[in-house]
């Protein structure tokens, strides 16, 4: 190998080698934060638990979050961001679904698509229904 | 004095050879027409950009607890602060106006053809780069329309397989639209979009100008057509000259831009305005009949009506790879679009489909 091919070899590794190990920085760098914070509950008190037919949002590890009180199936616990373009969905009461006010997909109480764009359900979150408190995520 | 400033500059850079080739003895086609001055245009409405963005970040906080705050101080408190503001977002939409103006008299009249795909593809990518900084400004004020536009926008990417969920992530810094993002995209607009632009602006011009200006297709050109096989500068000896005769004409249609943006900003300070942009950004709380700005309608519109997200959004990207290497799909050297019925059909089919849809996209 002539000398000038080598060096011409020699830099296109090098120049590889440096390209790498900035470009992977980068990303690590714009990545958001891996390492999550323990999963963190809500408990609520008798009195914020809603009644029948009623609806609650809630802040549930930085997502908002729904608890609805389903007439004859108790509570379920959602997530509120659609699964389409993360617009958040809101519940209503009158129709038992929940609507998203973006491209208009509708939701049934169990989170599933009724119609609509989006690819899939909504998260559901467990609960724990206790005597005087309902512990949610 | 200015004589003296003159022969100064003369002795060191050649100042009248210089105004010479590039002013006064550059010859443009005879046959030129009032569409090629948009380029102009836009360059000169992205200047007032640079320097009304640069009046905003005296007072904007990019912060996400108090960048709503200022702005609604720069609108009211701040000394003309409207003014400098109303210009920025009026004049952002119009340049769009503008560059899509120039992008469809470039394809009308043919001007992408051989040898000129290059300065295409790089328009193109001034195009991109004029919507991401529509994308990134559109955050900054922190209002509901701008952090729900923003979050539809950056949930767009987690339709694609595999890398989707990791660009929406960079994008968005967490999981949801939150300071992080706000800035990121403040990072964006301010400094490496206008860096990049700036870049691309800069190789246009080279290209135009190493190329030539292209000949409309209608009317009388000054040489006939011959093969392209080498390169070679396309110059236009009987031609008038750029200046003062072209520029004149690009100045005309400047005022002409500054009279439709003092026009919207006087009677119609409202239309890029709405309501929800003076509501502070909720993250709880999406606006009912939330929509985007115009010219992300026709997409937003197509994204309700394709039932799969990821077709939807795959569609929307084969679109933009079409509209991007559109000079080596279309390789005839017929360049008048009036004598080829099907690229006319598929060009005035393909502006009103985006019509339509952005009407839709706003009534729906």
């Amino acid at each position: 190998m002539k000398r000038r091919r080598f060096l011409g070899f020699l830099l296109t590794i090098l120049g590889f080698t440096a390209l790498g190990s900035f470009v992977y920085p980068l990303i690590k760098f714009l990545s958001p934060a891996s390492g999550k914070a323990a999963a963190q509950k809500v408990t609520l008190k008798k009195s914020e638990i809603p009644a029948v037919g009623e609806a609650k949002e809630i802040p549930l590890n930085g997502t908002p979050a729904i608890l609805i009180n389903r007439p004859g199936k108790g509570f379920v616990a959602l997530s509120r961001v659609c699964s389409h373009l993360g617009c958040l969905v809101e519940y209503d009461r009158a129709q038992n679904r929940l609507i998203c006010p973006c491209h208009g997909a509708f939701f049934d109480l169990e989170g599933k698509v009724i119609s609509g764009p989006p690819p899939k359900a909504l998260t559901q979150f467990p609960i724990k229904v206790e005597s005087e408190s309902i512990l949610i995520g | 004095m200015w004589e003296r400033i003159k022969n100064w500059l003369e002795i060191r850079v050649g100042l009248d050879e210089l105004i010479k080739t590039h002013l006064t003895e550059y010859r443009i086609p005879k046959n030129i027409n009032i569409l090629y001055t948009l380029g102009f245009v836009a360059l000169v409405a992205f200047l007032i950009q640079v320097v009304t963005g640069f009046f905003l970040m005296v007072y904007y906080i990019p912060y996400s607890g108090t960048a709503f705050r200022s702005v609604q101080e720069i609108m009211s408190t701040v000394p003309y602060g409207w003014l400098f503001r109303q210009i920025h977002v009026v004049g952002s939409s119009l340049m769009l106006v503008v560059v899509l103006l120039h992008t469809l008299a470039v394809f009308s009249m043919g001007s992408f053809k051989k040898p000129r795909e290059l300065t295409w593809v790089v328009g193109t990518l001034m195009f991109f780069t004029t919507l991401a900084f529509c994308l990134s400004g559109y955050l900054l004020p922190w209002s509901q329309l701008s952090y729900w536009a923003t979050t539809i926008a950056t949930t767009l990417p987690t339709a694609l397989p595999y890398a989707g969920d990791l660009v929406a992530g960079m994008m968005k810094g967490g999981e949801q639209v939150s300071g992080i993002t706000l800035n990121r995209f403040f990072a964006l607009h301010v400094v490496l979009l206008p860096l990049v632009i700036s870049i691309l602006v800069g190789l246009h011009l080279f290209l135009v100008r190493r190329v030539g200006i292209s000949s409309p297709p209608s009317g009388k050109a000054a040489e006939p057509e011959r093969p392209w096989t080498e390169y070679r500068h396309e110059s236009h000896p009987e031609g008038p000259s750029f200046f003062p005769d072209f520029v004149l004409k690009e100045m005309i249609m400047v005022m002409v831009f500054l009279a439709v943006m003092f026009f919207i900003i006087t009677f119609l300070p409202t239309l890029l305005l709405p309501e929800e942009a003076n509501i502070p950004a909720d993250p709880f709380k999406t606006p009912a009949h939330i929509k985007p700005e115009w010219y992300f309608l026709a997409p937003y519109q197509m994204l309700k009506i394709v039932p799969n997200k990821f077709l939807g959004v795959t569609l929307q990207l084969i679109f933009l790879l079409l509209f991007v290497l559109w000079p080596f799909l279309d390789t005839r050297e017929e360049k008048d679009l009036l004598k080829r019925p099907y690229l006319r059909l598929l060009f005035f089919l393909s502006l009103i489909l985006w019509i339509v849809f952005t009407f839709w996209g706003k009534y729906s």
